[in-house]
Formats: C-alpha cells, structure tokens, sequence
C-alpha cells in the first residue's frame, strides 16, 4: 500500500508542479522572456495568503483574492520596469536572465526578512489525513490539487482556444510580427501572458501552505521544477509543461519508496539529465536545436 | 564555343556546384519550400526572386544546413549534404551572409574575418606559425578586397551601415567559399557603394565564384544576373535567362501581387 | 588584524580565481553555468580525498581535482550543448542541486554534512605551506597563472571562436565553427580551473564541507562576474572584491540587525544585478565603448 500512498501523493505533488510550470511556460512561450522570477511569484502567493490566513484571518476567498492581486501586480511589474527596458537595449537572454535572478533574489530575502526563514503552514481540515483503505491516508486535499489542476488546466485551454485574447496568445507564440496584422498589440498580450502566467500559481502556491508548508527558499526550488518540467516536456507546448511537472512530482515521491528522503530532490535532476541527453525535445516540444 | 553574357564568356554547360532536387519543408501546415529542384553551376551569378515569403530565405536554410528538409535532397560537387551539420557543410565551401548581417559586433573587422579561417574546435589551430601566418594574410586580403583594411581595428558595431554590408562579404571571401549564398546584399546601399559592390562581384565571379543573391530590386536584378529564379509561395516557378523571365507577364503579375 | 585581513584576502584570492574562471565560459561565451560552485566543490574534495588519503602534495592533489572536475563537466557540457542555451541553465542548476545532495549525503566519501577536517597543510617537494602568508602568496600566484592562462586563451583563435559564438552563434555555425564543440571545450577548461579554487580552499581552511559548495555560492560567484564586469579580464576581481568586503561594510552600518546582514547583503546583489542589466549591461569595469552595452 505504500507505493499506492506514495502515488497519491505524487499526483497532489505533480498538480502543484504541473500549474506553476505551465504558468511559466505560458510566459515564456509567448513572450519568450526565460522570467526565472516566476519562482518569486511562488514565494510571494504562498507568503500572502499564509497571511491572510493566519494573520488577517481572513476568509480563504479573500486570501487567495490578496495573493492573485499581488502576484498579477508582481508579473506586470517585471514586464513593464524590467524586461521591456532591457529588451529595448539589445534583450539578450543573458541580461533577462540574470535580472530575472537578481529579483528573484531580493524576494526570497524580503520574505524571509519580513516573515520569517523557517516553515509556515496553514492548518485546514482539508490537510488532515483520513484512512481510506488499510495503510492509506489520503487528506481531501490530494483531491482538492487534483481538481483544481484539471479546472486551471483545461480552463487555461479553453481561454487560449475561444477568445481572441488567447488566440492572440498563441499566435504570438508563433510568430511574434503575425500578432499586429490580427490588430493586437504585442505589448498588450505580453502583458496578459505575465499576469495570467504569474497567476495561475495562485492555486498552486495556496495548495502547498495548506499541506507541505512554505518557506522563502521554496521560489527556486520551484523555479528549478519549473524549468525542468518545461524541457521534460517539450519547450514550447503548455500540455507538455503540466505532464512534466506531473511526471516530476511523480518521480519525486515515488523515490521514496526505494531511496531515502534526502535523494528524492535528486531523482528530479536525473529525469531531467536523461530527457536532455536522449530526448532534448521533450515529450511535446519542436525538436529545437542549436543551429 | 560558349556564348557571351553581358560580355564575360558563359560556357554551355559549366559544372554543377549545387543542386536541389525536390526540396522541400513544412512549418505548420504551412509548405514554405515546396519541390523545389534548383541547379547552381559554377562561375555564375543566379538571381533568387519572388514576393516576401515566398521561401527564398528559406531555401538557403535548407541548402546550408540550418533546416533540415522534409522531403527533397542537396547535392554539393555531386554528393548529398542533406542532414549534415550547418558548420560541416560551411567547411565545405559554401558561404552564406543574412539579412540581418548577423556581424561579430563585439569583435573588430580584422577579428570578424580572421576567425572564419580558424576551423579547427580545439583550443589552438593546426600547423603553427606558418598557417598562422597565412590565415592571417588571407583575412587582410579580404579587407581590402573590400575596402576595410584600414578599418582592421574598429569593432563591427561601430562601422557605417554600408561597412558592415561589406564586412559581411569580406567574411565569406576570407573563408574562401566557392559557392556564396547572399541574402538582400545591396539594399539600403548609396550609389557608390552600389557600384563597388557589383564590381567586387564580377571580380569574385570572374575568379570562379559563384553566387546565388535574394534580391528584391530589379535594378539590381537586372544588372547582375546571369540566370533568375522565380520563386512563389514556395514552389520554383520559372528559371532561365533574364530576358525571357523579366518579360514574362504571368510572373510580374504575381511579383506585383496583382493576382486575387 | 592582520590575521583578519591576511584570511580575507586569501578568500578574495580564490574567489576571484572562481569569478576569471566563471567569467571564462559566462561572458566570452555566454554560457551560463550555475554549476560553478559545484566544479569549486569537487576540485576541494578530491584535493582534500588526495592529501589525506593518498598523502598527496599540493600539485597530485591539484591536478587530481581538476581531471575529476574536468571529465565530470564534459558528462553536463556534452548532452546539454547539443541544444538552445536555456537548456544548459536547467541541466547546470540540475548538476549543482545533484553535487549538493552528493556532497551532503556520500558519507563513505564527503563526510557527509560533517564534512572533511584535518586536511594536511600543503605540500611541494623540499617544503611545506603552513602560514596564512604563505598560502597568500600561494594563492596569488595561482590566481596568476589562471588570469595569464585565461588572457592567452581570449586573445587565440580560441577566443575568437568563443567570442564569435557569443556575438551570434548562428553565424559562427555559418563560418565553420562546431559550435557544441567549442562550447564544450570552454565548460571543460573552465571547470578544471575551478578546481584549483577548490584546492587552495580545502588546504587553506583544512576544512571543507557542504555549506560552502551551495547554490547560493554559484549565485554569489554569478553576482561578482556580473557587477564586475564580463568579458574583461579584471572586471571579475573588481566584483569579487567588491562582493566580499561588502559583508565588512554592512557590519559597520549602524541600525542594521546583525540577523539580517546575511538577506540584506543578497538583497543588494539582487538588486545591483537588476539595475545593472537595465542599465549597464557590461559591468562596473565595462569595456569602455562608444555604443553603450
């Protein structure tokens, strides 16, 4: 049954992975900003509605309501003041990188100077666990990761799929000069592709302070998961960013079952070596190589 | 025997440097080079034209390395290259410059054409001072073939527009490519820059050269081609001489975009 | 004092030796490696492994370092090359966060957390190093070599190719160049230097454990290239010493909590690299240039 244990939690581990790659690949893909302050974002949902929780004692709704409204404010932020000037420079990857890290940086530390460095959870009466079978405890809120992954997911596809917005998203992806004969405005989607990227880990960030807790470093572990979801499924495919992440929260927990704890981070890091050394596209990605 | 072309002697049947047979590629759903069976011989200068996306950028992908094909072969001196890498078949002798000139800009001019002569990976060049010696004379002879010797120690990104048209050549001529891929060389060029650069051409071509430009003027077109290719919505549609092609009223309707 | 200073300028030494190194494949050929501090780390344990348990001298356990750091990073440079840049960040970060767990966990070999203690002091033939001084003159002679080392390398066809690659990398495909390559020669040559660091550090301290080999380290040693300057051969010492006095200087701040001085000395690399990347892109020691970055 232990394995069966381990599954679940894979899949609840997998959900939380799978949201916050796909809202980094969102970002990506569309603007092709490598934003490795997404991890930041992370951070700074999971922080706020801990706080909303315990501190304001707010309402969920309402903190979750705090942490969406501070993550957009944060994703546009890095768009307008941070990557449009540097992309009006020469935009090299380098630079983006490097400022992206740089800010990722000074929010891990702001957090943990403001709150705190160690672990913080909210306590829910979704988290406790209950016995289902002999040997298995499962808190509702592996299901509640579960669902709320598949709504994001499939409501994310289906806003790329019907509006013109999310068209426009897309098409962006594609082929950057396309967009302005569609009479969007570049500007203006990338815009929309940080704000629903940095939010969509709202849901995953909330999900983790109610069951494994959050602490400041959790934004580049996160950060690190993300990017190794995003080429375990192929650069440029959202579906292939949710079943990285999904496989990687798989991997992780399921180590446990042969390996010790303390080597399951690592289990993350060789599924991502095997994938760039024999598959560099990913599950879904274009093949793209160097030229 | 031979006839005369714009008064240098054409041979009847010179050698096939590189030929495409059938190439052709897909990008999502679209055909962006469809069947294309083009045939460049040697010591002449084709013109590649047609409307803007009609493949011609594309095709040279295809033909260096950096595409490969989905269906179609390459062939270079009467062998396949389809499939090899982008920097193998640059050693092989065919040279390419971009639209967007892609210079070395952090490099200066005589860096810029001196590195193209340094093949090797490793940390340090085969056959010591002497080949040293000589990759370095072959780049200063490419500077002033171009006119940029006494520019040798200026970054590439602070030369004037028309110097950095003619480094770009200079580093296919230090290369030493027998086979150059210009993409839209002259645009945005003055007058006598224009000029320099067609005689610099000629010069090349009378050396053996051959060249295979992307060009949109036709002016230019006219001036310098020894054969043109039409080129549309992927597919080759006519090749031949410039006479019968420029007077074609079915493609001039098409590359005036008058059709529906 | 003198003590004091004497051990901050050796660190400042090895750290700079870290920064050229990094610098080396960061700035003249643009690849970015998070995995630095990890190369640091395995070049330190294998010198350390060397000296206690082979009895090894300064140059067997150096060189020991720098082929296990050296063979070790063409195991990352040569799949993750074959592919865009983005993919090499994500497979250097993987190879940190996988050195990390090594260093922690391979009791039988690191010590674990606990680490590796009473390293021998450094040996040559006919004498041995075991004042601070010394091991200053040792390092600055390391750091030496490695700055000449480096500066040859820049200036041969090399690091034209290098540079070539960096400017536009498609085009130096079209000029002949195996990109993958001599990208991978570049990581290699970097990462076996890196080993000397290592070295230096674990016979200097005589003690070496995990902590020092961190992601944080890699981010520090990013933050020293980036603030000094990349592709200039000192502007990676102008940021290293200005990153490991900056602890110095914050403690002589008045109204700072000692607690913090940690996170606010990472808030200000975080936000000089911010602000630089907006502004100067090229560094505090840029390349005087007429076209700004």
């Amino acid at each position: 049954m232990l394995l069966l244990q381990l599954l679940v939690n894979g899949l609840q581990l997998g959900a939380i992975y799978g949201l916050t790659a796909v809202g980094f690949a969102l970002i990506f893909g569309s603007t092709k900003v490598f934003h490795v302050a997404h991890g930041a974002s992370f951070t700074l949902a999971g922080y706020l509605f801990w706080w909303g929780m315990t501190a304001l004692k707010w309402h969920w709704l309402a903190s979750v309501a705090l942490a969406v409204v501070a993550v957009v404010l944060f994703g546009l932020f890095m768009e307008r003041f941070i990557y449009r000037p540097i992309q009006r420079h020469e935009g090299a990857f380098f630079t983006v990188f490097i400022a992206a890290f740089g800010m990722q940086i000074v929010v891990q530390n702001l957090v943990g100077t403001m709150f705190g460095r160690g672990f913080e959870t909210v306590s829910a009466e979704l988290s406790r666990s209950v016995e289902i079978a002999p040997n298995l405890f499962v808190a509702p809120i592996a299901a509640v990761a579960i669902a709320v992954g598949l709504v994001f997911y499939f409501g994310l596809n289906l806003f790329l799929a019907r509006t013109q917005v999310g068209t426009g998203l897309r098409a962006l992806s594609d082929n950057p000069d396309l967009v302005r004969i569609f009479g969007l405005e570049p500007t203006r989607l990338a815009q929309v592709a940080f704000a629903l990227g940095s939010a969509l880990v709202v849901p995953a960030a909330a999900l983790t302070a109610v069951s494994q807790g959050i602490n400041p470093g959790m934004g580049s572990h996160i950060m690190l998961i993300s990017l190794a979801a995003t080429i375990v499924g192929g650069i440029g495919s959202l579906k292939g960013a949710a079943m990285g992440g999904m496989l990687l929260g798989l991997a992780e927990s399921v180590a446990v079952w042969k390996l010790d704890p303390q080597w399951s981070e690592a289990v993350t890091f060789v599924v991502l070596f095997v994938f760039i050394i024999f598959r560099p596209a990913g599950f879904l990605g274009r093949a793209q190589n160097a030229k | 025997m031979g006839r005369e072309v714009k008064g240098r002697r054409v041979s009847e049947s010179p050698n096939i440097l590189l030929e495409t047979r059938g190439l052709a590629i897909t990008f999502g759903g679209l055909k962006a080079v469809d069947g294309v069976s083009l045939a460049l011989r040697e010591g002449i200068i084709t013109t590649l034209v047609g409307p803007n996306g009609a493949g011609k950028t594309t095709l040279f992908n295809l033909i260096t390395g950096q595409l490969e094909p989905d269906a179609g072969d390459v062939c270079w001196l009467g062998r396949s290259i389809k499939g090899q890498p982008h920097w193998k078949i640059a050693q092989a002798g065919i040279g390419r410059t971009f639209q967007d000139l892609k210079l070395f800009n952090q490099m200066t001019v005589l860096e810029n054409a001196l590195t193209v002569t340094e093949r090797r990976s490793w940390l340090w060049q085969s056959g010591g001072r002497a080949a040293a010696a000589e990759r370095l004379a072959r780049a200063e002879s490419a500077l002033e073939q171009v006119g940029l010797a006494d520019h040798r120690h200026t970054r590439a990104i602070d030369l004037a527009y028309a110097e950095r048209k003619f480094l770009s050549i200079a580093r296919i001529l230090s290369a030493g490519a027998r086979l150059w891929l210009l993409d839209e060389p002259a645009s945005g060029l003055d007058p006598r820059s224009y000029e320099r650069f067609i005689k610099l051409l000629r010069d090349q071509v009378g050396r053996g050269i051959t060249i295979c430009i992307i060009e949109h003027n036709l002016d230019i077109v006219k001036g310098i081609s020894d054969r043109i290719a039409f080129l549309d919505q992927g597919r080759l549609l006519a090749e031949g001489d410039p006479q019968s092609i420029l007077s074609d009223p079915a493609l001039a309707s098409i590359y005036f975009g008058e059709r529906a | 004092m003198w003590a004091y200073l004497n051990n901050l300028a050796v660190l400042i030494t090895i750290n700079a030796i870290l920064a050229v190194t990094l610098n080396f494949v960061l700035g003249y050929a643009g690849i970015f490696s998070m995995a630095h501090a990890a190369f640091f780390g395995i070049g330190a344990y294998t010198a350390a492994l060397v000296a206690i348990k082979l009895g090894g001298g300064f140059l067997l356990a150096t060189a020991a370092g720098m082929s296990v750091a050296g063979l070790l990073s063409l195991a990352l440079a040569l799949p993750a090359l074959r592919v865009r840049g983005e993919y090499f960040v994500a497979a250097s970060l993987g190879l940190q966060m996988l050195a990390l767990t090594l260093f922690s966990e391979w009791k039988a070999v690191t010590g674990g957390i606990g680490g590796i203690t009473n390293i021998p002091p450094a040996r040559f033939p006919g004498f041995e190093i075991s004042s601070p001084p010394q091991y200053l003159v040792l390092s600055l002679v390391c750091l030496a070599l490695v700055m000449w080392g480096v500066s040859r390398l820049v200036n041969s066809s090399f690091g034209r190719s290098l540079k070539a690659i960096r400017d536009d990398e498609t085009a130096a495909s079209a000029a002949g160049k195996n990109v993958a390559v001599v990208k991978t020669m570049a990581v290699v040559v970097s990462s076996a230097l890196a080993a000397v660091a290592g070295s230096l550090y674990a016979f200097f301290l005589s003690f070496i454990n995990v902590e020092s080999f961190t992601l944080d380290t890699s981010v520090y040693l990013m933050a020293m290239v980036i603030i000094g300057g990349t592709a200039t051969l000192w502007g990676p010492v102008v940021g290293t010493v200005l990153i490991l006095l900056l602890p110095a200087v914050l403690s002589f701040l008045p109204g700072l909590p000692q607690t913090e001085v940690g996170s606010i000395q990472q808030i200000v690399y975080g936000l000089a690299m911010v602000l630089l990347m907006i502004y100067r892109p090229g560094g505090l020691w840029a390349a005087k240039s007429k076209a700004g970055a």
